[in-house]
């Protein structure tokens, strides 16, 4: 790991929150060595928490990949798609579980905790998308969505906003 | 080190290397002695002049060219796209009508009438093979390339009990088998394709690569686990379709679209099944390169509907390709030897198999649905048509 992503793994970061993602955005960036060995990243992905605002409802968070980075974090007000090229939609209790298990495997999921494993039969994850063809950004850059999100395991996550 | 392999040791004992007939050898040098007074000129005027010692330096004059347009790089390197915006380098034609390896944007008009004509360039029709983002896959191919021998941590593959090990030796087997057809249809149609067509060439051959990566890894999983199984029927005739399509546009709709669209659904579901990380990340890698050829498929259909002038005539005659076309890719996808190892793979045991199934039927719903997206997302409206059943026909006689 480089020195700035070693300064980016120290403190605690709550989850769901711009700032989780943003860290993650961060940390890709400072990684660019393995980003280019997976591959350009071109889309517009969505991380939906259904559950995840203070009164119950969605919290949506929009990151922009381009090339080898992460150009940005957006939270839209609501959970329409909008630019996205596809969401990925679960309840706290589920990315909360994601994450722990990423964390507990040091970076890596174990067999049921990938974000393909969660998300292939619509649940506890659900792949959401208008166009089938966008929808297939899903799928070819995977690898490099499921690294981002890795990533986790790198500083530590408090629950709850 | 890499040692020889003896041919004994491969079969290949008392095999023969083959050797023309006296009449193939004597055709052959007909067909050049034909073109004779055409080359043997351009060859004769070389000879002189350099026995003259004398400079043509013809290819200094830039008239007819584009010379002097400087491409410039943008921020992922020199692409296509960027030497595309140069004038005169990235007009596409849409019929092409230089049947020789001259390039695009080169000046060639001059020597036209000199040049041979190779008659394998049957596909002249842009319309027939263009697809908006294949320039973008092309760049996405080569830049998510990855090695099946280095990329896959083999050393900590874990033996599984023998029903899901064989279970697994099983679907690599069929994927191993299914694989390569995707890489001999393009390879197909990549010689039919005049040079024109470069970019659509170029797209193909990153295609050609990643099944041939495919057909490594899933032979090498299957071999490292315990060995290949069987093979099928069922996946031959479905293959064997796919290579017969009598145009590009069909085969690319048989194969990308709504084979590779099947064999995602495979990949996708062998990932969430992996019993081991070696799988899973076997299953994720094959995923990503299947991915950008199904999204070729659809945008190609998109492209050959949305251009066709007889739309109407072109959609007919589709849907009459689609209605053997989906029967025989069924044959594939019904296979016992497909099926079974999937379901005891969901389930998690062979006395699961029953439960395995019912994960099967939810997951064919999800296939068939997202087939008829694609299809209609390609101006193709499948769904009224579709002869394959929607729903998993599992067990409805009994």
């Amino acid at each position: 790991m480089s020195a700035t992503a070693d300064t980016l793994a120290r403190d605690v970061v709550a989850f769901p929150s711009r700032a989780w993602f943003e860290r993650l955005a961060a940390l890709m960036n400072a990684n660019r060595t393995r980003q280019e060995q997976l591959g350009y990243v071109d889309c517009i992905a969505q991380f939906t928490v259904l559950d995840g605002a203070a009164d119950g409802g969605a919290l949506a968070y929009r990151i922009s990949f381009e090339e080898f980075e992460a150009l940005g974090v957006e939270e839209p007000t609501t959970r329409d798609l909008g630019p996205a090229d596809f969401a990925l939609e679960g309840s706290l209790a589920t990315w909360r579980e994601m994450i722990e298990n990423i964390a507990a495997g040091k970076g890596r999921p174990d067999l049921e905790h990938s974000l393909n494993r969660l998300s292939h039969m619509g649940t506890p994850l659900q792949l959401v998308y208008t166009d089938p063809v966008r929808m297939d950004c899903y799928f070819r850059f995977n690898q490099s969505l499921q690294e981002f999100v890795n990533a986790s395991a790198l500083f530590t996550t408090a629950y709850g906003r | 080190m890499n040692e020889p392999v003896p041919a004994a040791t491969i079969g290949l004992a008392g095999a023969r290397a083959s050797l023309l007939t006296e009449a193939q050898l004597a055709h052959y040098e007909a067909s050049y002695r034909k073109d004779y007074q055409a080359w043997a000129e351009v060859l004769g005027e070389n000879i002189e002049r350099i026995r003259r010692g004398s400079f043509s330096l013809h290819w200094l004059k830039t008239d007819g060219g584009n010379w002097g347009k400087r491409a410039k790089p943008s921020s992922r390197g020199l692409t296509y796209t960027d030497i595309n915006r140069v004038r005169g380098y990235g007009d596409i034609p849409e019929h092409a009508d230089w049947f020789n390896f001259a390039p695009r944007g080169s000046i060639r008009e001059p020597y036209r009438a000199r040049m041979p004509v190779v008659d394998d360039y049957t596909v002249t029709a842009r319309d027939e093979l263009w697809a908006d983002n294949v320039i973008t896959l092309y760049e996405e191919a080569k830049a998510r390339q990855w090695n099946a021998t280095k990329d896959i941590a083999w050393d900590e593959l874990e033996p599984l009990p023998e029903d899901l090990e064989k279970a697994t030796c099983q679907l690599c087997t069929f994927l191993t088998e299914v694989e390569f057809v995707a890489g001999d249809f393009p390879a197909k149609w990549l010689y039919r394709t005049p040079q024109d067509f470069l970019e659509v060439k170029s797209f193909l051959a990153t295609q050609l690569m990643d099944e041939a990566r495919h057909q490594e890894v899933f032979r090498k999983r299957a071999i490292a686990g315990g060995g290949l199984l069987h093979a099928s029927p069922g996946f031959e005739w479905a293959l064997k379709a796919i290579l017969d399509a009598p145009s590009h546009t069909m085969g690319t709709f048989l194969l990308n679209l709504l084979g590779e669209g099947l064999v995602l659904s495979v990949f996708r579901s062998g990932e969430m099944i992996a019993k081991t990380q070696v799988d899973k990340e076997i299953f994720r890698r094959c995923l990503q390169d299947e991915a950008r050829h199904v999204s070729y498929g659809v945008l190609e259909l998109k492209n050959y509907l949305a251009t066709h002038p007889e739309r109407e005539r072109a959609v007919e005659e589709l849907h009459r390709f689609a209605d053997i076309g989906e029967q025989v890719i069924l044959s594939a996808f019904t296979e016992a030897a497909l099926v079974e190892p999937v379901a005891v793979l969901l389930g998690g045991s062979l006395k699961q198999i029953d439960k395995g199934m019912e994960g099967l039927g939810h997951m064919w719903r999800m296939f068939i649905g997202e087939y008829l997206q694609r299809c209609t997302a390609a101006g193709f409206d499948r769904a009224p048509r579709c002869t394959i059943p929607l729903d998993l026909p599992w067990g409805v006689a009994a």
